[in-house]
């Protein structure tokens, strides 16, 4: 659910991007990172509406939003004792909605951007079932652990796309005010740094700044906070490795320097962190769920 | 759909200036746009129309009219239709506007200092010290970077052979520019790939100009000056924009009540103390900012604001006392300003003005009111006007007895037939009047112009009455890269 809220804001901001900007938009390069499998075969020739399509509702493309709706529905089936019945309707009626012909259409044939908010309202009220009928306990944690550290993930990927897709000659200040608004962040910038928009500030607010939600550092304390509520549910040897690895991951961010001006010292920090990042995760589900790794 | 049958009921009457057709042939820039429309049905337009109207209704781009105590939301009419500008036309406006906001500039320096222009008679005094927005208080009262015109929003209109009007200058807190931006996020909604086909420029940098410029005016040396958008509050009819456009910049946005001046400064209350506020984008006008000097029964203002701004420790913006560049009567005397301190001759032409306070000039225009229009000088929004053509015997004699009882407030303007363009109203395209607003940011860096504005459009046949306020609409305005 979360790879989905973080894909839908990537897409529409870049969609409203190509709308009101005259510039070659490089869709190619953003199917390149968001499909896999068949998908990929005739990306050269896609246009903006197949390419949304592919993104949105393609059922042969792994990583669709099409795709993630079913699958996240699958998983709640099979922890439906953990969930309650609210979440579960919630994420039925997503699946519906995503099935829907009528969404089809408009992606294909209207307001994209209409499709996407539809979308990305059944994510936010997804949320605010878990937040308001959930019960704090063992499923709730890992529920959040989930969503914190694919937020990280989603973060990551999202600032290296937008990175590599920045030219030398093109003006720095645009493409971070896209990449600000693809993680809801534009507002808190235009607050906190004055809307600035310098490489520095932008890059602090992303990797650093504890009150933004979909900052790097947010997404790791909050991974933290909820895997300290495990404590008494681990094997003491589990708990403590997974804790280390979560505060070398911290500890590491914290100590990189915040003025990150550079191109290639913020894609070798993006690669550090999502190192850590990996580890984290791979621990996890190593110890919690028995899956490899 | 075939561009004749959209247009089939598209008839512009004689000698107007329609933006789309010549002789009945679509000008070539609005070409690329129709045939864009050649797959859309006259339902699908309407489907066009009804999602706008959403939009508008569930982003809360909406006035509230109180009835009863309730307050109903309203949108303000939106039509789908682009209005066109070519890159030449663009160009010519440009050079225009900025032209003339220098010379307004700098003729609030003058008058409010030197006043070399009334010493040399290019402007009477009496119409100076007349004027009910010349403040005595400003005068020999530096203001920051010499600026007073901050944000202007300049009229335009186009007459039957097609040429450019300065219908008025907008100096004081022209409005509408957020109008300008939503009514651009609406048309990617609606017409989706089409802005970027048809290189259209964009106006979105027009919050950060803004914001560039109001932090450049800080009287305090420092890297994050305190900027605020001070706001009447929410009952005020442009309430919605000083929320977007305090949004979009950042800033906070304050009324009254939140500021206070202590030893000349203006500080916001905040929930950690006193916070020093350095330039102050004030949508409140010139007559409510400050109780201690201006209308003493002003709750909008601030007591002490004046003396800070005197002192020079806030900067206010737009600079108070430029109504007196703006107002109506002043008007006509733009060109000789332009003559006068720029040794240039006005690009942008002026549409001819009688004042009503010279004998004469009453005469010519009553005995031929029925070709007039006839205005206060220090209103706007279109009321306390007379459009001779459409006011009946009873209408003019009651109007005539009021310009005698105070002749120096208005002033008298032949009716330019407004340019027409399409409009896509009931399921039918048709043509309406419109003017247009470009919008203009002085700033220390100099001029700027954000390539667009707000098309104001007449939505009733006939009229050319465009204010929101008499029930005028508007539309997006598509200003072409080339």
């Amino acid at each position: 659910m979360e790879r989905t809220d973080n894909m839908l804001r990537l897409l529409r901001t870049n969609y409203i991007a190509s709308q009101d900007e005259i510039l070659d938009f490089p869709w190619q390069q953003y199917v390149a990172n968001l499909t896999s499998g068949k998908a990929l075969q005739a990306e050269a020739t896609l246009t903006y509406r197949e390419v949304l399509y592919m993104l949105l509702l393609s059922k042969d493309n792994d990583s669709s939003v099409f795709t993630n709706i079913v699958r996240a529905r699958e998983n709640a089936r099979s922890v439906q004792d953990y969930i309650t019945k609210e979440l579960w309707q919630n994420l039925n009626d997503y699946y519906h909605l995503v099935r829907n012909p009528a969404t089809e259409k408009i992606i294909q044939q209207d307001d994209p951007v209409t499709a996407m908010d539809l979308l990305m309202r059944e994510g936010t009220l997804f949320y605010g079932t878990v937040d308001i009928t959930m019960y704090r306990g063992e499923g709730y944690a890992f529920l959040n652990l989930g969503k914190y550290i694919e937020r990280a993930w989603q973060v990551l990927d999202i600032v290296e796309l937008r990175i590599r897709n920045m030219d030398a000659t093109a003006n720095e200040a645009i493409h971070w005010k896209y990449l600000l608004y693809s993680l809801s962040g534009y507002e808190f910038h235009t607050k906190e740094y004055q809307n600035s928009l310098q490489t520095s500030e932008v890059m602090n607010q992303v990797f650093f700044n504890t009150r933004f939600p979909h900052s790097i550092m947010y997404c790791l304390f909050q991974t933290e906070r909820y895997f300290n509520r495990l404590d008494s549910l681990s094997l003491p040897e589990n708990f403590k490795e997974i804790k280390f690895l979560l505060g070398k991951a911290i500890n590491e961010l914290r100590y990189t320097t915040h003025d990150m001006g550079g191109r290639e010292q913020i894609l070798h920090v993006i690669d550090t962190t999502r190192e850590r990042v990996l580890a984290i995760s791979g621990k996890l589900a190593h110890y919690y769920f028995g899956y490899s790794n | 759909m075939s561009f004749a049958r959209l247009t089939e009921t598209y008839h512009v009457p004689d000698r107007i200036w329609d933006e789309m057709c010549d002789r009945g042939q679509v000008r070539p820039h609005y070409q690329s746009f129709f045939q864009s429309l050649s797959e859309a049905s006259l339902e699908d337009l309407s489907g066009k129309d009804d999602m706008a109207k959403k939009l508008f209704m569930s982003q809360g781009i909406t006035f509230t009219v109180y009835n009863s105590g309730e307050g109903i939301e309203k949108i303000f009419p939106f039509d789908i239709i682009p209005r066109i500008i070519t890159a030449a036309e663009w160009t010519h406006i440009e050079q225009g506007i900025r032209q003339r906001i220098k010379a307004l500039n700098i003729f609030l320096d003058d008058v409010y200092h030197n006043q070399f222009i009334i010493k040399d008679g290019i402007l009477p005094a009496s119409l100076v010290y007349s004027c009910p927005n010349y403040l005595r208080e400003m005068v020999n009262v530096p203001v920051p970077h010499g600026i007073y015109t901050h944000i202007a929003g300049i009229d335009l209109i186009r007459d039957s052979d097609g040429s450019f009007y300065v219908l008025e200058d907008n100096l004081r807190t022209p409005s509408g520019v957020s109008y300008m931006l939503e009514n651009r996020n609406m048309t990617y909604r609606i017409f989706p790939g089409l802005l970027s086909q048809s290189n259209v420029r964009s106006v979105k940098d027009y919050p950060d100009l803004l914001l560039k410029n109001l932090m450049a005016l800080s009287p305090r040396q420092t890297a994050e000056p305190t900027v605020v958008l001070l706001t009447p509050g929410i009952y005020n009819s442009a309430y919605f924009e000083h929320t977007t456009l305090a949004r979009l910049m950042g800033v906070e946005l304050v009324e009254g009540r939140d500021l206070v001046v202590d030893n000349a400064k203006v500080y916001m209350k905040t929930t950690a103390g006193l916070k020093q506020i350095d330039v102050i984008y004030r949508r409140v006008d010139d007559e409510f900012i400050d109780p201690l000097v201006f209308n003493p029964d002003s709750i909008l203002g601030v007591s002490g604001l004046y003396y800070a701004f005197r002192k020079g420790h806030v900067a206010i913006v737009n600079a108070p006392g430029n109504g007196v560049a703006d107002d109506k009567a002043v008007y006509p005397y733009v060109p000789e300003m332009i003559r006068y301190y720029l040794n240039e001759e006005p690009i942008l032409k002026t549409v001819p003005t009688y004042a009503l306070d010279n004998p004469d000039h009453f005469k010519t225009v009553f005995d031929s009111v029925h070709r007039m229009v006839i205005k206060k000088t220090n209103e706007s929004g279109g009321y306390g006007m007379l459009m001779g053509n459409a006011a009946t015997d009873e209408q003019i004699a009651a109007y005539r007895e009021e310009v005698k009882k105070n002749p120096r407030q208005f002033i008298a303007q032949p009716i330019i037939t407004l340019s027409s363009v399409p409009c896509f109203l009931d399921g039918v395209m048709r043509p309406r009047h419109v003017d247009l607003r470009p919008f203009a940011l002085y700033g220390p860096q100099g001029i700027e112009i954000v390539p667009g504005g707000l098309t104001r459009v007449a939505l009733r046949e006939g009229s050319l009455v465009v204010n929101s306020s008499q029930g005028g609409g508007s539309k997006d305005t598509w200003v072409l890269a080339y």
